[in-house]
């Protein structure tokens, strides 16, 4: 299936080899799992929503591949054959990258630290494939770090399979390692903590940590210390990149409470559909509901408005913004910037673009000192 | 040859792909017959004029079953047959069948999708390596590609609307009771229909303009809707405008180009070869009308942004009332803009399969007031007086009276065809 011969759109020289096939497979035709209360739909529901973790790893690697985003460690994430997406998507994954980089990179370089110690926690919710971390590392932007994910116990073993042998490129100088199930979770099924950790002033430090957790379970946790490295002292940035949205609306909610109880220098960071009330967003929610992905909380804030408001009401009193991606696309990517992604493909979707990229939100609130260098984002 | 092409088409109308031994033979034929036509093709109405397809199948089926079917109603495709849908070949090697078979009842212009590069990234390429395991139709497909006409011209559109004739579906709108008499004294000018033929909206013309042609006091529309739809430049009392000269009407799939002032001067071009990345033929099918002044940068890339201004005086400079394009999408089906000087007719319903869209066509009457707009209605009920006064004029000629039919998404798995369920891309 695959044509190096042929060139891309704007007969650009950078090879597309190997990267088209596969298109749009069938779905499973089942009945939306709406309300998620047989177990049977309940599981059909999760397994639709970590389907959509391989759907955002395939299409960061298109966009990867395409030369929109830098990150070596994309295709490593990748199951089977690559498939190279439409511009319009590789622009959408390109500019969602770039707003939660902007927020991170805002959050992590104030104040300038001492590189040995942590003074930044990061917890990204539903992380899946996501490969910021390595990212960050490779950009030598690690090293006041301490970072969290989690997600299903299913992914998390997954991502460690892929760690573990791929060790020669994800692992950098780091080491991986495995925490002991503790001994209350007996049983053989027990998917472990892992992490990696690196070796600061002869001591082995951890500062990757995955959690597995059903986030739905989080609140029946009783305190931080039940996960691995998990510190409540110093400012920290929750990101859910198309996680909470999943979740229903008092669950998400109790998620984000749970955390903003344990921390107090604690900022938020929500990428999300919004508008679900014209037509797009409405073809939106039914088609994926087609494929089980129901997503209660769009329904529930269906505009930035709402989107900042739901933050203030969780306690995020210092600020709360919010930008469509269309608006990020337009504000946060610089010109000389949009020159070199115009001249990666072209685009002739210039309509459907703004009309897609008007359908996701970033949203952003935060209390407490550690972001003061979030004011200085226009909302 | 006509039992195998009439083979062909019915083997196309089930979305079934016909042979690559076939593809080929059709592709020599259509390639002989596009040879012969000019850059801007001359069609005489009546015509049902419409715009992008992409692929989507099972939509032209519906647009068929809306708009009437080959050979009764006169089709021009403004292009962007290709790529985005699922269907692509099973679409493309359709019309060019009907072409074939009935050359003077098909037009196909090109649009900016019919290239080599554009199908390699937006799929018309990728469908046809999966259904035939080669490139060998995707080639022969481009061969025809490079012989599509760039533009036509629409002659002859009346004035006037007749009363719409019954949809395909044989079912009487219960709202549709408007006698021919009616609509000569309300003088409509645009008339919106849905799938079924009802009335959603109509316009009468602007007073003391075009009505004036034909003496008649004004204001005697049956139940004219004072509120636009949104999309239509003809929103309240405003609706509706005035033509400036002969009538006819310029489609091209994207629009203007600062380096054409006259038609002539697109029938000068060389334009059998792949769609060019700067000039004439590429502005043809690249550019955008914009509320700006002047010519401005597309944001695609390729061809220009156009305002109002250089609208008005290509038509003027070139005897047109109005020009038809298509390649933006339109949530509502068609937009007029500039004064009603151009219009975007867009014919893809939930485009991709996620915009959610409705789609429309647009069908420009018979001149002489004496036939309906389509040939399988009942003749000769009005007088006709009104058009025939009207081409006296020149001046006073109106432009053409618009029946937009909207339409949405055929219903998955309709009519016994194969659907696959799509998958639209999101951001997750």
């Amino acid at each position: 299936m695959s044509a190096p011969h042929i060139p891309n759109l704007l007969s650009m020289s950078r090879g597309g080899g190997g990267l088209r096939g596969r298109r749009g497979r069938g779905g499973p035709r089942l009945p939306p799992a709406a309300e998620g209360h047989s177990d049977a739909s309940s599981r059909f529901h999760d397994k639709a929503i970590q389907g959509t973790d391989s759907d955002a790893a395939v299409s960061r690697y298109s966009a990867v591949s395409l030369g929109y985003l830098d990150d070596q460690f994309a295709q490593y994430f990748v199951n089977g054959q690559a498939t190279r997406r439409l511009p319009i998507i590789n622009r959408g994954t390109y500019t969602r990258t770039t707003a939660l980089d902007t927020l991170v990179d805002a959050f992590i370089s104030c104040p300038k630290s001492s590189p040995q110690t942590p003074t930044r926690q990061i917890i990204s919710l539903g992380a899946g494939t996501d490969t910021r971390y390595f990212r960050l590392r490779a950009q030598n932007k690690h090293h006041n770090i301490l970072y969290h994910e989690f997600d299903f116990p299913t992914v998390i073993a997954s991502k460690f399979r892929i760690i573990d042998s791929n060790k020669s490129v994800l692992l950098g100088d780091e080491t991986l390692f495995e925490k002991a199930p503790s001994p209350a979770d007996h049983g053989a099924e027990t998917i472990p903590e892992w992490g990696l950790e690196r070796n600061i002033d002869g001591q082995k430090e951890s500062r990757y940590i995955c959690h597995p957790l059903d986030l739905r379970d989080l609140t029946k946790t009783a305190s931080l210390g039940s996960f691995d490295g998990l510190r409540c002292g110093i400012p920290t940035l929750i990101i859910s990149e198309c996680c909470l949205c999943y979740l229903n609306v008092n669950v998400a909610h109790d998620v984000i409470k749970w955390f903003a109880d344990h921390i107090p220098d604690l900022g938020i960071a929500l990428y999300e559909p919004i508008g679900t009330e014209d037509s797009f967003g409405q073809m939106m929610v039914s088609n994926l509901a087609a494929r089980g992905v129901v997503m209660p909380t769009v329904r529930e804030y269906k505009t930035l408005g709402d989107q900042r408001e739901r933050l203030s009401q969780l306690g995020f009193g210092d600020g709360q913004e919010a930008k469509d991606v269309e608006r990020v696309w337009q504000e946060w990517v610089s010109a000389e910037e949009k020159e070199r992604v115009d001249g990666l493909e072209g685009l002739d979707e210039v309509e459907e673009w703004v009309m897609l990229a008007k359908h996701y939100g970033l949203v952003w609130g935060w209390r407490g000192v550690g972001f003061e260098c979030w004011k200085g984002l226009s909302g | 040859m006509v039992k195998d092409l009439d083979k062909a088409i019915a083997q196309l109308r089930a979305c079934r792909p016909i042979p690559e031994a076939q593809v080929r033979e059709l592709c020599h034929k259509a390639r002989e017959l596009l040879i012969e036509e000019g850059n801007v093709v001359t069609v005489t109405a009546p015509v049902t004029i419409c715009g992008d397809i992409h692929g989507q199948f099972h939509d032209l089926m519906e647009l068929f079953r809306v708009g009437g079917d080959v050979p009764d109603t006169n089709y021009l495709f403004m292009g962007d047959f290709v790529d985005r849908g699922f269907y692509s070949l099973e679409s493309f090697l359709l019309l060019l069948c009907l072409k074939v078979r009935y050359p003077d009842r098909m037009t196909l212009i090109r649009g900016n999708h019919e290239s080599r590069q554009i199908t390699t990234v937006y799929g018309f390429y990728d469908e046809c390596l999966r259904k035939y395991g080669s490139a060998n139709v995707w080639r022969y497909c481009c061969e025809v590609f490079d012989y599509l006409a760039l533009g036509a011209i629409v002659l002859g559109a009346s004035s006037n609307l007749q009363p719409a004739s019954e949809t395909s579906t044989g079912t009487q709108s219960k709202n549709n009771v408007t006698s021919t008499r009616e609509y000569n004294e309300a003088d409509i000018e645009i008339e919106v229909l849905n799938a079924e033929g009802d009335i959603l909206h109509r316009f009468p013309r602007k007073k003391g303009q075009a009505n004036n042609v034909i003496q008649r006091s004004p204001n005697k529309s049956s139940s004219p809707v004072k509120t636009g739809p949104p999309g239509s430049g003809a929103s309240g009392s405003s609706g509706g405008s005035v033509g400036n000269s002969s009538g006819a009407v310029l489609c091209v799939h994207g629009g203007l180009s600062p380096l054409i002032d006259t038609v002539d001067k697109i029938r000068l071009l060389d334009r059998k070869q792949e769609v060019p990345h700067e000039g004439a033929m590429c502005d043809l099918l690249w550019s955008d009308p914009d509320e700006i002044e002047g010519w401005g940068l597309s944001p695609r890339g390729a061809g220009f942004l156009f305002g109002a201004d250089i609208v008005t005086t290509f038509n003027h400079n070139n005897d047109l009332s109005m020009i038809a394009r298509a390649h933006q999408l339109v949530m509502e089906g068609f937009k007029e803009m500039f004064d009603n000087s151009i219009v975007t007719v867009w014919s893809a319903p939930n485009y991709c399969y996620r915009c959610g869209n409705v789609a429309a066509i647009l069908e420009l009457g018979e001149d002489g007031g004496v036939e309906n707009l389509r040939s399988n209605g009942d003749a000769g009920r009005s007088n006709g007086a009104s058009s025939v006064l009207a081409f006296r004029d020149k001046e006073r000629v109106p432009g053409p009276a618009r029946r937009y039919r909207v339409f949405q998404a055929a219903p998955q798995d309709s009519r016994g065809m194969p659907a696959k369920k799509p998958v639209a891309d999101y951001f997750l």
